[in-house]
């Protein structure tokens, strides 16, 4: 089998006294698009952070491609802070508070990275850039200021500036929590389409019905370790755990 | 009460153009101390932020001296102490004397001390004003630390500094006036000269002030343009 595009081993995170992950492991093959799911609290959002390094884990191992970083006591050294870089550059992320910056235009925050950080050609970023935003439906809203944007604008923004890099994989941070629910859906139909191409995805969110919908296996975290894994019918319609059973019956009870 | 206005013209009599240069004067000597202050404060505020404990205790030292010290002691202290400094190392090292010390040298130092300590104060709060998100997401596309700071931190951090900066130039300005106590012929001290020999004091006094306020709503005006320019995307309304 070829190498994976996330191999993730053994991580733990704990902030001060309290244990976040508690041993994850999980390996994202290219093109897998996988949903993770739990309560708040879980760990999802931290382990998400956990695989560019914006939290440093304590122990375990974060590969991406044939790039590995094994931090030791939640610290990076000087080697891994070089390759957690890499990392970063092969990866796409996306916020929940889509964090676009205020002092950019659009077109400006979706060529930002391509120009300063890996130092590609402004004409073919500019190119690019707008196809994206062309593809995430706001090719008007190129010149745009950020704030003057809607949230589910913003967050198609941050999406088309994740894609700008080219990345081999794309993390989604529970990317539709802030939305007003209204908005929702235009952000959920992006990502639907970034999934139908194939892309590489790890979505943490709390939208159930999509989550069973566009991804190719689902991951149910409780108390910073994995429960449940497997094809998002099986995870959804018929799991092994019950407290997966009960999580999961009770947010569809709680949408109907 | 008649005011000669003889006495401010450019004739024989006149003390316009010694006003002129005096207000000239006042704006160079300003102009050095911000830029002492903007570079004494950059990186007062950089240790603050990111220096190593000791580091962050002298940057702390540094602001809570001088900004508990009346800045006329200051001047005093650079002036007079300053030469006796001086004196003192040239004598050890076997130069020759008088040694000496200029007003404009010492007053420079003393004012631009003063202001980087306040400077200080306000680039770290613009620092800590920055959206962390923002940063994160800098740091997610891997950037390094240096592209973060130009790309993404001073540019926002410099926006919400202007206002406070455009304060801290104008109590520049009006510092320099205590300058004129090391014999430095700036506005100050250009005036009460002149009021002194043609006993025309409410005059002239009243024609520094108008030097002052000249400078100072220029400035204004300066400042403000540079804040409207780097608002762009940051207010509500029309883009």
């Amino acid at each position: 089998m070829s190498i994976p595009a996330i191999a993730v081993t053994g991580l733990h995170k704990s902030f001060g006294a309290n244990a976040v992950l508690r041993g994850i492991d999980l390996k994202a093959q290219d093109g897998d698009v996988i949903s993770l799911i739990g309560a708040s609290g879980s760990g999802k959002s931290t382990f998400l952070r956990c695989i560019p390094m914006l939290e440093v884990p304590d122990s375990g191992i974060v590969a991406v491609g044939e790039h590995v970083i094994e931090p030791r006591g939640g610290i990076l050294s000087r080697r891994d802070k070089v390759t957690a870089r890499t990392i970063r550059s092969e990866l796409g992320f996306v916020f929940q508070g889509f964090n676009l910056w205020p002092h950019r235009t659009v077109l400006e925050n979706v060529i930002e990275a391509p120009i300063h950080v890996q130092g590609r050609p402004r004409a073919e970023c500019v190119e690019e850039a707008e196809a994206l935003l062309d593809k995430v439906g706001l090719s008007d809203k190129r010149d745009a200021w950020p704030v003057h944007l809607s949230g589910g604008q913003q967050q198609r923004v941050a999406i088309a500036r994740a894609l700008a890099q080219h990345p081999r994989a794309l993390l989604f941070d529970e990317p539709t929590s802030a939305l007003d629910p209204e908005l929702v859906g235009e952000v959920l139909k992006v990502i639907r389409s970034l999934a139908e191409e194939g892309r590489t995805m790890l979505i943490v969110t709390h939208e159930m019905g999509f989550a069973r919908e566009v991804s190719s296996r689902t991951v149910f975290l409780h108390q910073g370790l994995i429960e449940e894994d497997g094809h998002p019918d099986q995870v959804f319609g018929n799991p092994v755990s019950d407290r997966c059973r009960a999580f999961v019956s009770g947010h569809f009870q709680r949408n109907r | 009460m008649d005011f000669d206005w003889a006495l401010l013209g450019f004739g024989p009599e006149g003390w316009g153009m010694v006003l002129i240069r005096a207000g000239g004067m006042t704006l160079v000597v300003s102009i050095c101390a911000f830029m002492l202050g903007l570079v004494l404060g950059t990186l007062c505020a950089w240790a603050r932020i990111a220096g190593s404990r000791w580091v962050q205790r002298l940057a702390i030292g540094y602001t809570v001296v001088l900004r508990g010290v009346p800045d006329l002691l200051v001047i005093y202290l650079f002036y007079f102490g300053g030469r006796q400094v001086v004196a003192a190392v040239g004598t050890a090292l076997g130069f020759e004397g008088p040694f000496d010390i200029s007003g404009f040298v010492a007053g420079v130092l003393a004012i631009g001390l003063i202001s980087g300590a306040a400077q200080s104060e306000v680039l770290r709060g613009a620092y800590y004003a920055v959206p962390t998100g923002t940063i994160e997401a800098g740091r997610v596309v891997g950037m390094g630390r240096l592209t973060l700071f130009r790309r993404v931190i001073a540019p926002q951090a410099l926006t919400t500094a202007i206002p406070a900066m455009g304060n801290q130039w104008q109590s520049v300005i009006k510092e320099t006036a205590l300058i004129s106590v090391t014999g430095l012929v700036e506005t100050m001290r250009q005036v009460s000269i002149a009021a002194g020999s043609t006993q025309e004091h409410f005059m002239f006094y009243l024609a520094g002030a108008v030097i002052f306020l000249i400078i100072t709503s220029l400035s204004d005006i300066v400042f403000r343009i540079a804040e409207r320019r780097s608002l762009r995307g940051h207010q509500q309304g029309h883009a």
